[in-house]
């Protein structure tokens, strides 16, 4: 469904990716491994819409995403939940969770969308009438993933969902999204290192210096502990 | 008793006009980033709109308005398409937008000295005539302008805080990278606010030509209250914005009603001085990063 072909990205004239290509397919739980600083972000920037690539293609679903605006990009399904949540701080919980479901077609279901997210995530509710700014950590990032899921998502694209979290909420940040991928969402997620993707994730993807080094199943690349190890140290 | 009454009377009046104009200053801040230094002159084209179809076109009031209202829209939404929307996510926009909100509002009031001479003009009140109660002297006319602004005050708020569109302009201005990945057209956003803070400017000077002198620098006066209020209330924040709009003039009011008119703008000024002193990001501030 996602299939990003020889991308090359970056801010201003310093280019990050060169010459990126990987595919997530219907159902797939896809992981992109790397080190901080190497272009996991920009990646996930860029199929978003907000960093313009510079060359190579993006398509999803037979769209070509590579000059959609970020708000048609959102309209095809493919949704971004950004590094560091990015909640609307003056905003209550439940107003971030609507606005989640900006787009007309959403905002239609936004009644049934919202239970859904209140039964797989039960402290959004207890909090819905607390702004945004007053949540933990763990709160915000339950409260972006929620956000995310208010859309009409068919890929759900997951930036570093363990950055800065306790131990044991990384735990449950992953089963949460082990729940949605299984529940038919595809996922496109971002890490830096591979402490979660066994049993998470169906394939691996290295990625160093803005360049794919690696590909492979989950069960593949952790077998490869040498290779892992090599490249995440 | 008397002297009270008047002053918290003088101070809602004020306060509900400070409102209107400084309103649309901190929402364009919100959204955009952007001083609009061209908001006075904006409340000027509702003021020469509504003295216009007055006046001149002996069009009755309530129409007048509505028209002024809208018509400053339309002057806010050719700012934003064919000037902003050219610099908007560039580099510069700082100084960029601040050049045009200057450039803006120098072709409008020289247009209207153009047009309409450079003579002072007098528009009829609302509804005439008074009512007291004690010694108090209520003019019907300030009543109609307190509730035109309260009204449209509230219907902002609810606006913004209840309906799909009022949320989306509050997400774009807190988290516009997040916004953007909500679907949010940022750019429409953008666009529909500065038609909102433009009517609500021109509706705040068509009101107003009914109580002063329809003249080129009330719009300059307008501005600087409406800056005075934002800045007081924390610019970008909605409710401190309407707070400090009241706090304002209640102030400005005691101030003329106890020590005199001429006491009334540098006490405001001193207080907001003192006021920057104690807390630099306003009343309601949303914190450093947007402070000016």
């Amino acid at each position: 469904m996602l299939k990003v072909t020889d991308l090359e990205a970056g801010y201003g004239g310093s280019v990050v990716l060169h010459g990126v290509s990987l595919e997530v397919r219907d159902g797939e739980a896809v992981v992109i491994l790397g080190p901080n600083g190497h272009g996991k972000t920009t990646l996930l920037r860029t199929i978003s819409g907000l960093i313009r690539p510079s060359a190579g293609r993006i398509e999803f679903d037979g769209k070509v995403l590579s000059d959609m605006s970020p708000a048609d990009i959102v309209a095809t399904g493919v949704v971004h939940i950004p590094q560091g949540d990015l909640p609307f701080p003056e905003l209550t919980v439940l107003e971030n969770l609507l606005m989640g479901a900006y787009l007309p077609e959403a905002w239609k279901q936004r009644k049934e969308k919202l239970e859904q997210v209140y039964e797989l995530f039960p402290v959004l509710r207890e909090r819905s009438r607390q702004l945004a700014r007053s949540l933990s950590g763990g709160e915000r990032r339950m409260l972006a993933l929620g956000r995310g899921l208010m859309s009409n998502a068919k890929l759900l694209m997951v930036d570093e969902p363990s950055l800065g979290l306790a131990p044991f909420l990384i735990e449950e940040v992953y089963r949460k999204l082990h729940d949605i991928n299984k529940s038919g969402l595809s996922v496109l997620l971002a890490d830096e290192n591979a402490d979660h993707i066994a049993g998470f994730a169906d394939r691996v993807y290295l990625l160093e210096m803005g360049s794919i080094v690696g590909e492979g199943t989950a069960e593949d690349m952790l077998k490869n502990e040498a290779l892992l190890a090599a490249y995440l140290g | 008793m008397e002297k009270l009454m008047q002053a918290i009377y003088g101070g809602i009046v004020y306060g509900s006009i400070f409102g209107m104009m400084a309103l649309g200053l901190t929402l364009i801040w919100g959204a955009l980033r952007m001083l609009n230094l061209a908001h006075g002159s904006l409340y000027l084209v509702g003021t020469y709109i509504a003295f216009t179809l007055v006046n001149i076109l002996k069009v009755p009031m309530v129409p007048a308005l509505l028209i002024a209202a809208l018509g400053t829209a339309v002057v806010g939404f050719g700012i934003q398409t064919l000037l902003l929307n050219r610099i908007l996510g560039k580099p510069g926009w700082d100084v960029g937008s601040l050049i045009v909100g200057v450039g803006v509002g120098m072709a409008i009031d020289q247009s209207i000295l153009l047009i309409y001479g450079p003579r002072v003009k007098q528009m009829p009140p609302l509804i005439p005539g008074i009512f007291k109660i004690g010694r108090v002297v209520i003019n019907y006319n300030y009543l109609v302008v307190v509730a035109v602004a309260v009204i449209s005050l509230v219907l902002l708020s609810v606006f913004l805080s209840k309906s799909r569109h009022g949320l989306a302009i509050q997400a774009v201005s807190q988290q516009p990278d997040a916004a953007q990945l909500m679907g949010i057209p940022t750019r429409t956003v953008f666009l529909i606010v500065m038609c909102i803070s433009a009517a609500l400017a021109g509706l705040a000077g068509a009101l107003l030509s009914t109580v002063y002198q329809v003249q080129r620098e009330s719009g300059a006066n307008a501005m600087v209250m409406a800056l005075v209020v934002t800045i007081f209330g924390g610019l970008g924040s909605v409710k401190g914005t309407i707070w400090a709009a009241y706090i304002v003039g209640l102030l400005q009011s005691f101030l003329m009603v106890y020590l005199g008119a001429g006491t009334a703008l540098p006490g405001v000024f001193l207080f907001m001085m003192l006021m920057l002193v104690i807390r630099p990001s306003g009343l309601f501030g949303l914190g450093e990063a947007q402070r000016l």
